[in-house]
């Protein structure tokens, strides 16, 4: 399953050309002409967003013009299951965070990454968690500062 | 020459113990960022600035430039070393770096690439020094035309200079400013494009979608290549370091070059990485050994790396003096300023010559430091790196999101920088450039009230912008830039020609 540079080029500028007529309605709500103070608060990004439908609609025009002389492959299904392979447990770990709080996020995060994906042993797995929730902990709490989002298990065990 | 003895002043504010310790930890903290593939300057840069925030601005100022002096002699290593460019910028430096290191002299490449570096970073400093409060009186003169004039020049440039297409340019620019105008609008107090989400109503923060492009963007490209360290074993012996640092003043036409060409692309927004793209290619067209180049010719080497970090140094320059940051890395440092309560431009030379002349003072002591550093430091990283990615990139994972989250404290930032992310990934990979977006994004609101406060005193006519000699030539150069491709492919001939690979390379990574 290969996705070819043109297909992706296009589905880009389709992408940022849609941005941009958000973009542009977003400020037709504000007002995008002017009045007796100057221009209203819409009138700037309504150009903006004129000109990303134009960057996009060039591109596009670009892509179909050199159609014949390019033939290259955005990503192949090996390379599209790697990545996705890596982004997915990104995703499953912000949830958790949003949820359970970013240090379980980011522990049960580092168990799989190191168990699953590296194939490391299941011990070793752990105490590199343990390892990674540990610095974080003393390098944001204790140090800098930063208190980052605990989640309602660790305020059970009174850590705020 | 007054610049000297505030110079002077300054030295007095960065020589402090305090600070010589915090430019120490900035440099090893840049040189892991640099070193590692997927952690950038720009990056590193927006991580650290939300700890920064209860420092005082001198401190947490001294901390970033240092990191980003750090990063830049860290992306050097990895070239040379394994191949592979740290940083954006470092690309140049593998094409004679690695070869050379290959035939057995490691330590020669790298005591090449981190002298002439050291000596590019210095010219660099002394342009700031020079220039700096010049450039500062000058501008003191600006009125909110002035203002508007230099920001599309600035951006014009971008669209004109860059080397890919300028369409993607400009639509990468165009998303950057429409990020900008999300949130509350400073002047008439609405919210803009926020539809009603709640979480938009504060704006989107540049440091969330720098981690997000930078960050989490690169890391799907490294991850997807499939990364594998086969480095080049470097024994650092004293020896081979000092006859080297003797060969470097035999380079002396590469080296004024190459520095002339970091100086010009850092103070116009051209960057670190597009000078030593420049750099190297002009060398190999002009240098009595052009024809090595790519062999592991020493000169080959010390073109890149001096342009690399001539144009580094230079990028702060303007974006003191004018508030117009020369790079991704420096717009990150100047929306850091703003934060701090900072305003960058001339009146900054004014009400605070500390923060500004500690600053350039820092600056000659953050390089030779990340000298010393990045010697001593070569075996230790090259040990890290023989880590599997599969390893380093679920740390350095973890440490974007925790830093997407310390921006604002704010669990949706995560969800917006894994969204930038992908939206980073797919740009790389089509050559759309990331770094106007960044620049778009900190000077969006900026651009907008100066546009909106000349047309609200010319009464809504544009010939405000054409009303005196400054104004009206800054215009026009503009103007011509943004004509520029038009007027390339003119001369080449053939609409929409595809444009050379190593420009478009330097264009499309651009830090």
């Amino acid at each position: 399953m290969d996705i070819s540079r043109n297909t992706m080029e296009i589905a880009t500028a389709c992408a940022t050309a849609l941005v941009g007529g958000i973009v542009c309605y977003g400020a037709s709500l504000n007002g995008i002409s002017w009045n007796e103070s100057g221009p209203q608060p819409g009138y700037f990004p309504f150009y903006i967003g004129a000109l990303i439908i134009f960057g996009s609609a060039a591109t596009i025009l670009q892509t179909v013009l050199r159609r014949a002389s390019t033939s290259d492959v955005f990503i192949d299904g090996e390379r599209l299951r790697t990545i996705v392979a890596f982004f997915l447990p990104i995703v499953v770990m912000v949830a958790i965070s949003a949820w359970l709080g970013l240090y379980i996020g980011m522990a049960l995060y580092t168990f799989y990454a190191m168990r699953m994906a590296a194939g490391f042993r299941t011990a070793t797995s752990l105490l590199t968690a343990a390892i990674v929730v540990a610095v974080n902990f003393v390098i944001f709490e204790k140090i800098f500062m930063v208190p980052l989002l605990k989640g309602p298990i660790l305020e059970y065990f009174g850590i705020y | 020459m007054g610049n000297f003895g505030q110079l002077m002043d300054g030295f007095a504010v960065a020589l402090t113990a305090h600070h010589v310790m915090i430019m120490a930890v900035g440099v090893l903290l840049g040189l892991v960022v640099g070193v590692l593939p997927g952690l950038g300057a720009p990056n590193g840069v927006s991580l650290l600035l939300p700890l920064t925030f209860t420092m005082d601005p001198i401190s947490a100022i001294i901390l970033l430039t240092s990191m980003y002096w750090g990063a830049l002699f860290g992306g050097s290593t990895t070239s040379i070393l394994f191949n592979i460019p740290g940083e954006p910028s470092s690309v140049a430096t593998t094409f004679d770096g690695y070869p050379l290191a290959r035939q057995g002299q490691a330590v020669r490449a790298l005591t090449l690439a981190f002298t002439s570096a050291g000596i590019g970073a210095l010219t660099g400093v002394i342009v700031i020094t020079l220039l700096s409060s010049w450039v500062a009186n000058f501008a003191m003169r600006f009125g909110a035309a002035e203002y508007f004039a230099v920001y599309f020049m600035a951006f014009a440039s971008f669209i004109g200079m860059a080397g890919g297409s300028p369409f993607k340019t400009l639509v990468s620019m165009m998303l950057g400013f429409a990020a900008a105008t999300v949130g509350i609008d400073t002047i008439s107090g609405e919210s803009r494009l926020t539809f009603e989400i709640d979480e938009l109503i504060g704006g989107i923060s540049f440091l969330i979608a720098v981690i997000g492009l930078f960050g989490l963007g690169e890391l799907l490209l490294t991850m997807e290549e499939g990364l594998k360290f086969e480095g080049v074993k470097a024994k650092l012996d004293m020896r081979t370091i000092l006859r080297t640092v003797a060969e470097v003043p035999r380079y002396w036409v590469t080296l004024v070059r190459s520095a002339l060409i970091g100086c010009w692309m850092g103070i116009t927004p051209g960057g670190p990485t597009a000078a030593s793209f420049m750099s190297y290619a002009l060398g190999r067209r002009f240098s009595r050994r052009g024809r090595n180049f790519g062999k592991g010719e020493p000169e080959g080497i010390v073109a890149p790396e001096t342009a690399d970090h001539s144009a580094g140094s230079c990028a702060l320059l303007p974006m003191l003096a004018l508030g117009i940051p020369g790079s991704a890395t420096a717009a990150v440092m100047m929306g850091g300023l703003m934060i701090w309560g900072l305003s960058p431009g001339p009146m900054l030379f004014s009400t605070r010559p500390d923060f500004v002349w500690g600053l350039i003072a820092s600056m000659y002591m953050g390089n030779l430091i990340a000298v010393v550093l990045v010697l001593a430091t070569v075996p230790l990283f090259a040990y890290i790196l023989r880590a599997p990615f599969t390893v380093v990139g679920p740390m350095i994972t973890i440490v974007c999101v925790i830093g997407a989250y310390t921006v604002a404290n704010h669990v949706f930032d995560i969800w917006l920088a894994l969204a930038f992310g992908i939206v980073g990934y797919v740009f790389k990979k089509l050559d759309y450039p990331l770094a106007p977006f960044v620049l778009a994004m900190v000077l969006g609101d900026k651009a907008e009230d100066a546009f909106r406060q000349a047309m609200l005193t010319s009464d809504g006519s544009p010939a405000i912008f054409f009303s005196n000699a400054l104004v009206s030539t800054m215009m026009g150069l503009g103007i011509l830039l943004l004509c520029l491709p038009l007027i390339t492919v003119l001369f080449k001939g053939g609409l929409f020609g595809r444009p050379a690979a190593g420009d478009a390379e330097a264009h499309g990574r651009s830090a």
